[in-house]
């Protein structure tokens, strides 16, 4: 499927130069606020020594010191009044106070740097998480990471027919039976649904009615391909084989009711999850069909368009976008896909059509 | 021709930019660092010669413990004062002894000063030089055309 859309190279949008260029004003912004964080510290270290020296002073009746006389000479004296401490409140105002009440005037001047200490590190961590995020648009930008933007676009029935075409092949060997590692592929399948559905979603607001009223009207048929196709999806990729008559009994019970399980019971309550998502799923698997995605589950889907492609071919030709639209599983494929092995031939598909004369008629009835 | 006269230019430039000019800001500021000093000494001969004249013996200060807080010290004799000779030294003197020895750091720091004067004027006079030169290098360019037109 190709769709409209467009190639920007990230270097485009953000210039490589100019990204460089932001990184290295945030990283000069950081360089200055760590000095201004390491100036701070030192005063907070400065004011811790000051209060410790100023409460062991009043120790001492006096204390003999180097009395400094201007920058480069000093007398010996002492500190006398050991109690006494002139302390600058700023703006040419001094206070005298005795020790303890400076340590409490140093200790108020402690928090207070502290706090500055603390906005400033916030600040630098912006700065940083600015940093990291230039850093890696101009790696992305220097490296030619490019983005794509895409419009949904609804697929063209060749395209699907290719699409699913190709798939099915691929869907060979996948649609076996075997309880082994069905949880595991249970829950990988549940997952895969989750995303599916998630997709699906996004995009169904850009899907056109007619599709949507196509996809009501066989809605019901989809419910049972999903439940067969639920079956397999449990047992695919496994990659064992078991008898196609497991598979095409898992058929039957889905022919009788909605609600018979009776080799995947655990998917029950999926696939009452999944019965108003059976539009959607479709679509989803019209979407995913052109990604990369090997799950089995997507395979699967796609077998039964395939299949049913394969049905109007011989019915009517108007009717084979609706068929498309169909993401019920396909277990008669099981007995082809046995044979074949994962190979994108058109063989399968055209064995496929030459025993669809058996699930026609299946399919047939479902539809009634 | 034009292309490599543009490119001499901008060497040129360069230099005077890259070299000359943060090589005179640093010899610029050294100078002053050694000024500062030698205001400190001419200020402590002051002091000293001041105690001298009043026959200061004893002193009362304020002794800054660190963070502007201050306390009261006591000076009991002046006579004896210890003068930071350098290289975290200092050396005890008597008051006319520290006033010659001060004299003396101060010649000293003169001459230093009158050094660095120097490498300042030399450092001016290249980036001078250099100047003049580009702009003989644009000049020239733009007078040929000149007298051509004048043929």
């Amino acid at each position: 499927m190709k769709g409209k859309g467009t190639v920007t190279p990230l270097s485009s949008v953000f210039s490589v130069e100019d990204t460089q260029k932001a990184a290295q004003r945030v990283h000069d912004t950081i360089a200055q606020k760590d000095l201004e964080l390491e100036r701070l510290l030192g005063f907070v270290a400065d004011n811790t020594d000051l209060i410790n020296l100023v409460g062991r002073l009043p120790d001492h009746l006096h204390h003999d010191i180097m009395v400094p006389f201007g920058k480069a000479a000093f007398f010996p004296g002492r500190l006398v009044h050991t109690n006494e401490f002139m302390v600058l409140l700023g703006e040419g105002y001094y206070a005298e106070r005795t020790s303890k009440q400076t340590v409490d005037i140093l200790n108020r001047r402690g928090k207070v740097l502290e706090s500055q200490l603390d906005s400033l590190k916030a600040m630098v961590q912006d700065l940083k998480a600015e940093a990291s995020f230039f850093n890696a648009t101009a790696s992305e930008a220097a490296e030619g990471l490019v983005e794509i933007m895409e419009d949904y676009e609804e697929e063209s029935s060749s395209d699907r027919e290719s699409a699913l075409k190709q798939d099915s092949p691929k869907n060979s060997g996948t649609v076996i039976t075997e309880h082994v590692d069905e949880d595991e592929e249970f829950a990988r399948m549940m997952a895969r649904m989750d995303e599916l559905e998630k997709e699906e979603r996004e995009a169904e607001s850009q899907m056109s009615q007619s599709d949507e009223n196509e996809e009501v009207q066989l809605g019901l048929h989809q419910l049972s391909d999903q439940k067969s196709l639920h079956g397999n999806l449990k047992t695919s990729g496994s990659q064992s084989r078991k008898s196609p008559q497991q598979t095409k009994d898992g058929i039957a019970s889905n022919k009788d009711s909605f609600t018979d399980e009776p080799s995947c019971s655990g998917l029950e309550t999926i696939s009452a999850d999944k019965l108003s998502h059976g539009n959607i799923l479709a679509r989803n698997v019209k979407s995913v069909a052109e990604k990369d995605f090997v799950s089995p589950v997507v395979e699967n889907f796609q077998t039964v368009p395939s299949s049913r492609s394969q049905v109007p071919l011989e019915s009517s030709k108007p009717k084979f976008e609706r068929e498309k639209a169909f993401t019920g599983s396909i277990v008669e494929h099981a007995d082809n896909l046995q044979i074949k092995s994962r190979e994108r031939t058109t063989a399968t598909s055209q064995s496929s059509a030459s025993q669809v004369s058996k699930p026609v008629s299946r399919f047939k009835m479902q539809r009634k | 021709m034009e292309s490599y006269r543009q490119q001499k230019i901008q060497k040129l430039e360069e230099f005077v930019d890259g070299r000359l000019k943060p090589d005179l800001v640093q010899t610029i500021a050294q100078r002053d660092k050694v000024f500062e000093k030698q205001k400190v000494f001419s200020d402590l001969r002051k002091n000293i010669e001041n105690l001298e004249k009043n026959s200061v013996t004893s002193l009362r200060t304020m002794v800054n413990l660190g963070s502007e807080v201050y306390m009261q010290a006591e000076v009991p004799d002046t006579r004896r004062i210890f003068v930071d000779v350098g290289l975290g030294f200092h050396v005890e003197f008597t008051w006319s002894e520290a006033l010659s020895y001060i004299s003396q750091r101060e010649e000293k720091l003169e001459r230093e000063i009158e050094d660095y004067t120097n490498r300042i004027a030399s450092i001016k006079s290249h980036i001078k030089m250099v100047c003049e030169g580009i702009r003989e290098l644009l000049q020239l360019p733009a007078e040929k055309p000149v007298p051509e037109l004048n043929f």
